[in-house]
């Protein structure tokens, strides 16, 4: 079990949600996700993705070109629990 | 990532603060949403639009204002929103439903104000919400004195029309409302500069109709058992169809419908078959309220559906589309939003008459009927409601609450033995 959360963001919201369709025609998981503040001013789309499916979504960024802006690992807060946002 | 600072710069969003409510976000979307199970595919798209949340429907709004159209904010399942529509306006849902704009209203409003209006007046004064900020003119509505006055305090920001909603519903109070339509038609023609034709009332008539229908068999879906779709992700859908674009928010609905029966074919379901199958009902869950149902899922059971303004009183009833001229479209439109069970009508049977219903279609276990703190009217109409369901033998439990993390326990410790309950 991976201790990391892996985010890939995008420069724009166009990009993300092609690697999303992407990764659902090759059956790889991810999730659609606002972006921490800690990785990003703005506010927007990243994908969520398994840690050991890293090097396979890398190979299919560099295949189809989609453009991102960094891949970054955030470790999984375990004690999560509800706020009034 | 997109940036969008010079967009909200643009609006006059005070950016400092702002900055606070996206770092809270994507934690209590992450929470909630993306730790359930099995979630339909379809989803993608919701978690999308709260993913860019003030960002792609604002720049919207923005270029739609841009090429100058008009941008409606409204607050209520009252306003009719294919008035605005057939004028080329676009209209947006504004409830507020984040405890992070409470604060900001209470600046202006007595502290025994609802959550709800506290927070909307909140988003606008505090300049934190681009949606807020975007709208050219604020409907307002008649549906509690909290609302009333706030509208008051409000028109200091921007045009408000209020539309008089009839406290009763007998034939004088449709006629009225009719009045009512008529006179916002001619607001709606003046604001925007275009004349409301029949054609056009008749093209939005179906544009509004048709986004009622998806929601409708989005709801659908949630009378099987395993049920396909999460209660928090309906309510998602729901809370999303305010403010979406019409047609766009029909075309997503339908699609993950498709999904979704597919589910009920395979019994394909997100909790299992014999998971206790909940009702809520009462006040609105404006977005990101999930509070509630996050206790209730996180429990084990499922929300299978909601009588409130976010949820079957916002799409069921159609209005007739046979109508050709504007009076027998306004007389159409009268009586479908007349027939919405608000507990600002007095008498309202309707209403009761709605739960037990869905109690039935949803084969519903048991009943949380869930008011906002300081909502009078629902508060007061939970005693009937109690009554009714407890003279039919449907287990029921009232519950008061906002939009803070004060309760939360108390609150999960509550729902965990309505469940508890409900199993033996």
């Amino acid at each position: 079990m991976s201790e990391n959360k892996v985010y890939i963001l995008f420069p724009n919201h166009t990009e993300g949600l092609r690697l999303s369709s992407t990764l659902r025609q090759r059956g790889i998981k991810y999730a659609i996700s606002p972006t921490p503040r800690s990785l990003s001013v703005c506010c927007g789309i990243s994908l969520i993705v398994a840690e050991e499916e890293l090097d396979i979504i890398e190979g299919i960024i560099s295949d189809t070109g989609v453009l991102i802006e960094k891949i970054a690992k955030v470790p999984i807060k375990k004690d999560w629990q509800y706020r009034g946002s | 990532m997109a940036d969008y600072r010079e967009m909200w710069r643009s609006l006059g969003m005070d950016l400092e603060t702002h900055d606070l409510l996206c770092e809270a976000l994507p934690e209590a979307f992450g929470g909630v949403y993306l730790t359930q199970e099995n979630r339909p595919q379809g989803m993608d798209f919701y978690d999308f639009v709260v993913s860019e949340i003030h960002g792609v429907r604002p720049a919207e709004l923005i270029e739609h204002r841009k090429s100058g159209g008009k941008v409606f904010g409204t607050f209520c399942v009252y306003v009719p929103d294919e008035i605005i529509f057939a004028a080329g306006g676009i209209a947006a849902g504004l409830c507020g439903g984040s405890q992070f704009w409470v604060p900001g209203g209470e600046k202006v409003l007595p502290a025994n104000t609802c959550p709800l209006i506290k927070a909307s007046v909140g988003a606008r004064l505090d300049k934190t919400c681009p949606f807020f900020l975007a709208a050219d003119m604020f409907v307002g509505e008649t549906t509690c004195d909290g609302k009333k006055k706030a509208w008051e305090i409000l028109a200091n920001e921007v045009p408000i029309h209020v539309i008089n909603i009839p406290q009763m519903k007998r034939d004088a109070d449709i006629d009225f409302f009719k009045g009512e339509i008529m006179n916002f038609i001619k607001v709606v023609e003046d604001f925007t500069g275009n004349k409301i034709t029949p054609e056009a009332l008749g093209e939005s008539i179906k544009l509004i109709n048709d986004k009622r229908k998806a929601l409708q068999r989005v709801y659908s879906s949630r009378k099987s058992a395993p049920v396909p779709i999460s209660g928090k992700d309906a309510l998602l859908v729901t809370q999303i169809a305010f403010y979406d674009d019409p047609a766009r928010c029909a075309q997503m609905a339908n699609k993950l419908c498709d999904e979704l029966e597919e589910r009920i074919q395979q019994k394909q379901g997100v909790f299992p078959e014999n998971a206790p199958r909940i009702m809520v009902t009462g006040t609105p869950m404006a977005i990101p309220n999930w509070k509630l149902h996050h206790i209730i899922e996180s429990a084990g059971a499922a929300v299978v559906v909601e009588e409130s303004c976010t949820g079957t009183r916002y799409f069921e009833n159609l209005v007739d589309e046979q109508g050709t001229t504007i009076e027998e479209q306004v007389k159409a439109l009268a009586e479908r939003y007349m027939k919405t069970n608000c507990a600002c009508f007095t008498p309202n049977p309707g209403r009761i008459d709605d739960i037990v219903r869905l109690v039935e279609e949803y084969k519903v276990d048991g009943v949380i009927d869930s008011t906002l703190q300081f909502c009078n009217l629902y508060s007061t109409e939970s005693y009937l409601v109690k009554k009714e369901l407890v003279d039919r033998g449907i287990p029921v439990l009232h519950i008061e609450t906002d939009y803070s993390d004060s309760d939360y326990g108390q609150l999960q410790t509550r729902v965990e033995a309505f469940l508890e309950m409900l199993q033996k």
